[in-house]
């Protein structure tokens, strides 16, 4: 076999040569590590311990939040924190006992805490007090030469004028939860202050900026020598939020004080705008700008009421007699009935082998549309429910807003639930009785919603048939709302039955909300909690076992543009405890002075 | 010409006969070894630079080194003479991936030169470099001479051209400067003539030039700037080396101790884990820990020259050559960046930065250089 010769020595000289090249440059650099960490070791030893170049974020201040007017709802406000720097103490005991005294707290509780801190490398700050006033700080400030390891650090708190009267709607903030970090594709970092719930959480991209960041050299003792370079923080974008804090307010109001739990919603129903969102109780936000105490929490979360629970959106009720605005408009438009067809009422009546009563013993007498709205004849609505059955009843409530959410941009809205058929074997495993579809006439059944969805199905209603978005954010780019098939005829006639309850004489809220000038219309509703049988003076009962109370408003009739729902939880009667609300709040929207204020 | 498509052992009739091979007790030692305490010695210290991060990337990179190992006993136990068969199908299978990833690349840190495969994401250049490298070997191993023609260096310099050009234009500078230690290291030992080599280098100076008007994004000469001058940049590169060296430095003689390194775990060391992860080893195990590290990768490249040298014919030396290169350059490059000697570039560090393509990639290397070994002995 022929062997061909291969040339390899050449390459095997040129690479030994190349490779003692390579081993002469890494000599070198062995040479250069040398040089930078034993000759300059000392040097470089002294800039990382004392002399250090710090990079500082240069906090974005977080956007403000107005009402619809221009008024403020949220600043920021400083805040300094007293930090320890424990590498940088030569007299770590003598520091902690000048800090009690400047503090006014006891030394051991100071000792106690930065023993605590055992855990966290010397050279980390650890927080020793929180919340210093000016002179506590131009103290600490003073007495830096004696004692190095202090620092005080600027912090921007998120300051809610309005405190509990505007807590729901606008959230909170709270350091980023892991789950949150990892969904904000690096947006926020461990330690982020970010928005909980309301419009700080839905907004907080929009009101968050961007943090800056400037370099300094700080000397041994960390005092700011120079200013090495600096990038700007961006600041955050100002809102401005559809809420008019004069209806928020008193309508906030309202619902303050024991015993006092509910929600109020008002809205614009001609483009979704939201005038005022209160849930009662409600909670202090201010609380959580800081470490929030373990007795504030504690208190919040085992408060039987809930106070962090927004009720507008995340409390479902039954809608009591309020319903029958679903059933007039589903009952006309389908043309069950009209104008003038009348039912008669002696008080009760029986179906499927059962009686039912009417809310009045002796009875309303014959009734149409109109007349059954105003007196709120619960014969002439089982009636009609008979007649329509559940499933046409379930498909007007979802037409009108029912069982879905109405998309409003805070988080956590319930849908509620409009009951049919199919709901009652798949999910409570038993079938539909007749007799059920009679209670749901008049609202008692399991049908359920938020006192949002109330109004959004009240301006509906009032606006003709449309279905606006409700929104909190001024000038928002909303969709066309969509067309919801009404007869035109029935929504005046219910308008006209509305109008009725308020401003004539035997309407079931004539006593109690009518507003002169106002021209306003709307529909009781009283939600029993106990069974009828043993109906008492509401403030005779206990507080849990009253009736809940609705109204649900809008106004002026003609050319509606404002609706409020008013919900109160073991309110008592919708005439009696939740009209006059809505009564105030309309005066207040309309500037009408009432003459004879409701007992409050 | 020679063809570049016959097969090398159609060349070369000794390649027929079976070479002897001899596991384990023919295994070089020194390269295996000083791989595998690097990687350890990389695992540790991506825990520490990671432990002030939101991830800890330890786990990660354990998961690179344990797959990069598997890779690295796949390919050992193919002859190399089948890898330099297949490769021009490597190389356009390179190519065509990096022509992918100008359309359809994730970008991460500036450049989009990652490719999306399901939930995985690589680097292709890292990839196409080896293939490059097979293919040069096979080419200049054809040859068969004492000194190339300037056609033959040309070829040569075409082949390498083609994948780096594609790597500068994701825009991924640091990647396409790879293929430059990879052709360069195998000429030198191809042979060239000394008037040229000189030639050569002229010409680099002015290809220097034009690159730096032409091929460079304004961060790019920004960083040689800042390089020249750290204090136009203070947020940037600049305050990237002076943190870098204060790190280094004050790690002194014996460091800090493992995870106590001040500049690392108070964030003050940019990319840590990865292109400046020897900054963190330097603060924490100080300079006798550097001479450890340094010591290995030492010894790293002289077992791999040995393998070349000792290499059972041109393609081995060849191949072992251009693999060995580009391993050179990123040690000696990252160690001099990390004390502040060149311009910061993203170009890790063999077996201690934190990366999957990356990882791979040197136990794939560290492999085919084995490979060679086992099939050194030859029959006669």
């Amino acid at each position: 076999m022929q062997v061909v010769r291969e040339h390899r020595d050449d390459l095997v000289f040129r690479l030994k040569l190349l490779s003692r090249l390579v081993t002469g440059l890494l000599v070198l650099i062995a040479v250069g590590f040398w040089f930078v960490q034993l000759v300059q070791g000392d040097h470089y030893r002294e800039l990382a311990e004392n002399n250090r170049l710090r990079k500082l974020p240069i906090l974005a201040p977080r956007g403000l939040i107005y009402d619809r007017k221009g008024r403020l709802l949220v600043e920021n406000i400083p805040s300094y924190n007293l930090m320890v720097d424990r590498s940088r103490s030569q007299n770590l005991p003598g520091a902690l006992a000048f800090a009690a005294g400047v503090l006014g707290r006891p030394l051991p509780e100071l000792q106690a805490l930065v023993e605590g801190y055992a855990a966290i490398p010397d050279f980390k700050p650890v927080l020793l007090a929180e919340n210093l006033s000016l002179s506590q700080v131009s103290r600490i400030g003073v007495a830096g030469l004696e004692f190095p390891e202090f620092e005080v650090e600027v912090q921007h708190l998120r300051l809610y004028r309005h405190r509990e009267q505007t807590a729901h709607l606008l959230g909170y903030l709270g350091e980023a939860t892991e789950k949150e970090i990892a969904a904000s594709d690096g947006l926020y970092e461990p330690g982020d202050l970010v928005g909980k719930k309301g419009i700080e959480q839905t907004y907080d991209r929009i009101l968050r900026g961007k943090d800056g960041e400037r370099a300094v050299v700080v000397d041994s003792r960390g005092r700011l020598l120079d200013d090495y370079g600096r990038r700007e923080a961006v600041p955050g974008r100002n809102l401005k939020l559809t809420i008019d804090l004069d209806l928020q307010q008193e309508a906030a109001r309202w619902l303050t004080g024991p015993e006092k739990v509910g929600s109020i919603v008002a809205m614009d129903p001609r483009n979704g705008e939201v005038l005022a969102l209160v849930s009662s109780p409600s909670f202090n936000p201010n609380l959580f700008a800081r470490r929030l105490q373990k007795k504030d929490w504690e208190a919040l979360i085992e408060d039987p009421n809930h106070p962090l629970q927004n009720r507008a959106i995340q409390n479902t009720y039954s809608p009591g007699s309020t319903f029958k605005i679903v059933m007039a408009t589903a009952g006309l438009t389908e043309g069950l009935v009209n104008e003038h067809t009348s039912t008669s009422c002696g008080g009760g009546a029986s179906f499927y082998g059962r009686y039912f009563r009417c809310w009045r013993k002796g009875g309303h007498g014959t009734l149409n549309a109109r007349g059954a709205l105003k007196n709120s004849c619960d014969v002439y609505f089982y009636s009609l429910g008979q007649r329509m059955g559940i499933e046409r009843i379930a498909q007007f409530s979802r037409l009108l807003g029912l069982g879905s959410l109405t998309g409003i941009d805070i988080e956590g809205e319930k849908r509620g639930l409009v009951p049919d058929p199919e709901w009652a074997l798949k999910v409570r495993g038993m079938k539909w009785y007749p007799g059920e579809t009679i209670s749901v006439s008049i609202g008692q059944g399991p049908v359920l919603m938020t006192p949002l969805q109330m109004a959004e199905m009240t301006a509906i209603v009032a606006n003709g048939g449309y279905k606006v978005i409700p929104h909190l954010i001024k000038d928002a780019e909303m969709p066309e709302p969509e067309r919801v098939a009404l007869d035109e005829n029935a929504i005046r006639i219910v308008h006209e039955g509305l109008w009725a309850v308020v401003n004539e004489p035997g309407g079931t809220a004539y006593n109690s909300a009518r507003v002169p000038g106002a021209e306003m219309a709307g529909k009781t509703g009283t939600v029993q909690v106990i069974g009828q049988s043993s109906r008492l003076d509401a403030k005779a009962l206990p507080f849990k076992f009253r009736d809940h109370a609705w109204f649900t408003s809008f106004a002026p009739a003609q050319n509606p543009e404002i609706v409020i729902s008013v919900f109160a939880e073991h309110g008592g009667s919708g005439s009696r405890s939740a009209a006059p609300i809505a009564q105030a709040l309309h005066a207040k929207y309309f500037k009408v002075d009432l003459q004879h204020p409701a007992d409050r | 010409m020679q063809s570049t498509s016959r097969s090398i052992s159609s060349i070369l009739p000794i390649a027929e006969e079976k070479p002897h091979f001899r596991l384990l007790s023919s295994v070089d030692l020194g390269l295996t070894l000083s791989a595998l305490l690097l990687s350890a010695i990389g695992l540790l210290t991506v825990h520490s630079a990671s432990a002030e991060m939101p991830v800890d990337y330890l786990p990660r990179q354990a998961l690179w080194v344990g797959l990069g190992f598997v890779l690295l006993l796949i390919v050992v136990s193919i002859d190399y003479h089948v890898l330099l068969d297949l490769s021009l199908v490597l190389y356009v299978l390179g190519l065509a991936s990096l022509v992918l990833v100008l359309f359809a690349g994730v970008e991460r840190g500036g450049a989009a030169n990652w490719l999306q495969i399901g939930p995985f994401q690589f680097q292709p250049s890292e990839f196409a470099k080896l293939a490059t490298c097979l293919l040069v070997a096979r080419y200049l191993a054809g040859l068969n001479r004492r000194v190339l023609d300037l056609p033959q260096i040309f070829m040569a310099v075409a082949i390498v051209a083609l994948p780096m050009v594609l790597v500068a234009i994701e825009p991924d500078m640091g990647g396409a400067a790879m293929f430059a230690p990879l052709i360069a290291g195998m000429l030198l030992v191809a042979g060239i003539r000394p008037r040229l080599l000189l030639t050569a280098a002229i010409l680099v100076v002015v290809l220097g030039a034009g690159v730096w008007t032409f091929g460079m994004k304004g961060y790019q000469r920004q960083r040689v700037l800042t390089f020249l001058q750290p204090e136009t940049d203070p947020l940037g590169a600049g305050y990237q080396v002076r943190q870098s060296k204060i790190a280094v430095g004050s790690g002194k003689l014996v460091g800090k101790g493992y995870l106590q390194g001040t500049q690392s775990q108070l964030h003050y060391l940019p990319a840590r884990h990865t292109d400046f992860i020897l900054a963190v080893l330097a603060e924490e195990w100080g300079f006798l820990g550097v001479l450890g590290v340094l010591g290995l990768y030492a010894l790293y490249i002289t077992s791999a020259a040995r393998i070349a040298i000792r290499a059972r014919d041109r393609a081995g030396i060849l191949l072992v050559t251009g693999l060995l290169s580009v391993q050179c350059f990123h040690i000696l490059y990252n160690s001099a960046m990390v004390v502040g000697y060149v311009p910061i570039t993203g170009i890790p560090i063999p077996f201690l930065s934190y990366g999957g393509s990356f990882t791979m990639v040197n136990f794939l290397s560290t492999g085919i250089m084995l490979g060679v070994d086992l099939r050194r002995y030859v029959n006669r």
